[in-house]
């Protein structure tokens, strides 16, 4: 059996890193968060035009038709480049949501996500604020099972402010009267399936960010020098971030494991999920740590870029359900009773 | 109108090169490829011609080994219609990769030739006039804007004393120079389509022309380390250094 990544997601893969890396420099992020929505429309039509917003859009609403599988490279390289526009989240939840309500809200909404004309936004429960509210033409909202699909005039938004100042966070009040588009049991699966999408989303975002504070680092300390040398060359230093590219690397394998559980094995996508985002997080937490160790001084000064990234993967470990959650959904499988155990069973 | 766009395969601008131990080439091993970026700006070109409305056909055309029909795939993914490859078994002089092209020419018959002014790898800057010589078409070299014209094509070149507009008679060959335009990036649904462009293979004898090598590389070798400087206390020790270390004035 082959695992590999096909040539096209590889292809597809490069492409876009050539692109966000080209137009998402640190200067443009710095410069959005003295703007007033901290979004670029712009930037947004050229996700769009490169396909990007209609991805994970059916190709019968003018989209790819493409799968979480798909996305999970791209993903981390929305990660690499700290991109703050709400694409990994569209993607991942607010379309496949919008897809499994289906009906006229899909065919209506549907098309103009996927030309960039429209942006729908997924708000659960469990995240406490809803990221990104305030550029939605469409908030689906769920709370306690009950999904609402709500267009601005139907809600009102309040900014919290976030570790991450590329981040925008509102708490959302429904202001109009909404009647719920999903409930009961579909609307409980829906959540659940939403939740482990954004969960997929942040471990793949937390994959790039990690790459990109190994790589600040390693350009730094091939700079800097003491000794007449340069600091990247004694093993003290070396050892900060070799244990982080292990820690990278080994988490590489379960994101890519959950994104393929979350096409093809509905029911182990809990898990495969929880053990990814828990993973890449570690491997993000783990990089911040030992970038500014190795960074010295400058790793906490606002000149120096690592701090973006760092920020982002902090605000990451905590959304779409934390450490705690995620370990508590591997608790579940392991010590339930009769649970199968081992490399086949706990790591499928 | 048909134009033909040659594109290259080189190593990506961002990678930086290193030289074989033993000195006989540049180490391409593991190194990532990426189609030469004069020849990115040439199918921009021919892209935004057929755009307007001015172009019917792009055929993006590429020499070397297979590997160089992933370069074709991105110029078709681009915008290009379809692809030729050239395919030829090692290192081809400009000399020789003129003679294929002119080859492709005299099959094809474009109406207007574009390529990048040079490729980032040799850095010859020769292609584009041998193929002008040896086709007998009239040439714009060095391009920084481009206009059809009826039969006409004007092209404004980029010269050491600022610019120079000449008027050519097509057929005519083009070469691009980096402000002609900003080349687009290529869209996930256009290179899934151009997965199923078509894409012709011809062999140097299909075309007439035996591939022959009149240069030997005698060596490679990574330019010297530049030395750190030094800080001077005064202007006075400035102008001594200048004077009698650098001996620059």
């Amino acid at each position: 059996m082959d695992f590999t990544f096909s040539e096209d997601q590889l292809l597809f893969q490069e492409t876009v890193r050539s692109f966000l890396v080209n137009e998402i420099t640190p200067e443009r992020l710095r410069a959005g968060w003295d703007t007033d929505t901290g979004r670029d429309a712009a930037l947004w039509q050229q996700l769009a035009e490169m396909g990007l917003t209609g991805l994970t859009v059916p190709e019968e609403h003018d989209g790819l038709g493409m799968s979480a599988l798909d996305f999970v490279l791209l993903a981390q390289e929305c990660g690499y480049v700290a991109l703050p526009e709400p694409l990994v989240n569209s993607v991942l939840v607010a379309v496949p949501a919008l897809v499994d309500l289906g009906g006229e809200l899909a065919a209506e909404w549907l098309p103009k996500v996927a030309a960039g004309e429209a942006r729908v936004v997924a708000g659960l429960e469990q995240n406490l604020v809803v990221e990104d509210a305030h550029v939605a033409d469409l908030l689906l909202l769920e709370r306690s099972g009950q999904w609402f699909a709500l267009t601005p005039d139907q809600f009102s938004a309040e900014r919290n402010e976030s570790i991450d100042p590329g981040r925008r966070l509102f708490s959302v009040t429904v202001t109009g009267n909404a009647e719920p588009v999903l409930s009961g049991e579909a609307g409980d699966r829906l959540r659940l399936a939403s939740l482990n999408r954004g969960a997929l989303g942040c471990a793949a975002q937390a994959l790039g960010l990690a790459q990109r504070m190994i790589d600040l680092s390693v350009q730094y300390t091939s700079e800097r020098q003491q000794f007449g040398k340069p600091i990247g060359s004694f093993q003290a230093v070396k050892h900060h971030m070799a244990n982080v590219a292990v820690r990278l690397e080994y988490a590489r394998a379960p994101v890519a494991r959950a994104a393929y559980a979350m096409d093809e094995d509905a029911a182990g996508a809990s898990l495969a999920v929880a053990q990814a985002k828990l993973a890449a997080c570690e491997a993000a937490n783990l990089a911040a740590k030992n970038s500014i160790q190795v960074h010295g001084a400058m790793g906490y000064t606002w000149e120096v870029d690592l701090h973006i990234f760092m920020k982002k993967a902090w605000a990451l470990a905590n959304t779409w359900g934390d450490a705690g959650y995620h370990k508590q959904q591997v608790a579940s499988v392991i010590f339930a009773e009769g649970a199968a155990l081992g490399a086949g069973s706990t790591f499928r | 109108m048909k134009v033909l766009v040659a594109v290259k395969r080189v190593v990506d601008y961002n990678v930086k090169v290193r030289a074989k131990g033993d000195g006989s080439d540049v180490d391409l091993n593991n190194v990532k490829m990426a189609i030469n970026p004069f020849c990115e700006i040439a199918v921009e070109e021919a892209v935004r011609l057929k755009e307007a409305g001015v172009a019917s056909e792009v055929i993006a055309v590429s020499i070397g080994e297979k590997p160089c029909q992933e370069q074709i795939r991105t110029a078709l993914a681009l915008g290009a219609d379809r692809g030729i490859h050239v395919e030829t078994e090692g290192k081809v002089e400009p000399l020789v990769v003129a003679k294929l092209l002119k080859g492709v020419v005299d099959k094809e018959e474009p109406q207007l030739v574009i390529l990048g002014k040079q490729s980032i790898d040799g850095d010859n800057n020769q292609t584009g006039q041998m193929l002008g010589a040896l086709a007998n078409m009239a040439q714009g070299t060095f391009a920084s804007e481009v206009k059809v014209d009826g039969d006409k094509v004007n092209v404004t070149r980029e010269v050491d004393g600022g610019l120079q507009t000449v008027s050519l008679k097509l057929p005519a060959i083009v070469t691009t120079d980096l402000r002609l335009n900003e080349p687009r990036y290529a869209s996930l649904p256009n290179i899934m389509k151009a997965k199923k462009k078509q894409l012709d293979v011809f062999s140097p004898a299909d075309l007439g022309v035996e591939v022959t090598s009149h240069i030997e590389q005698v060596k490679v070798e990574p330019p010297a380390e530049r030395q750190a400087g030094i800080k001077v206390a005064d202007v006075a020790e400035l102008v001594d250094k200048l004077k009698n270390e650098a001996k620059v004035i």
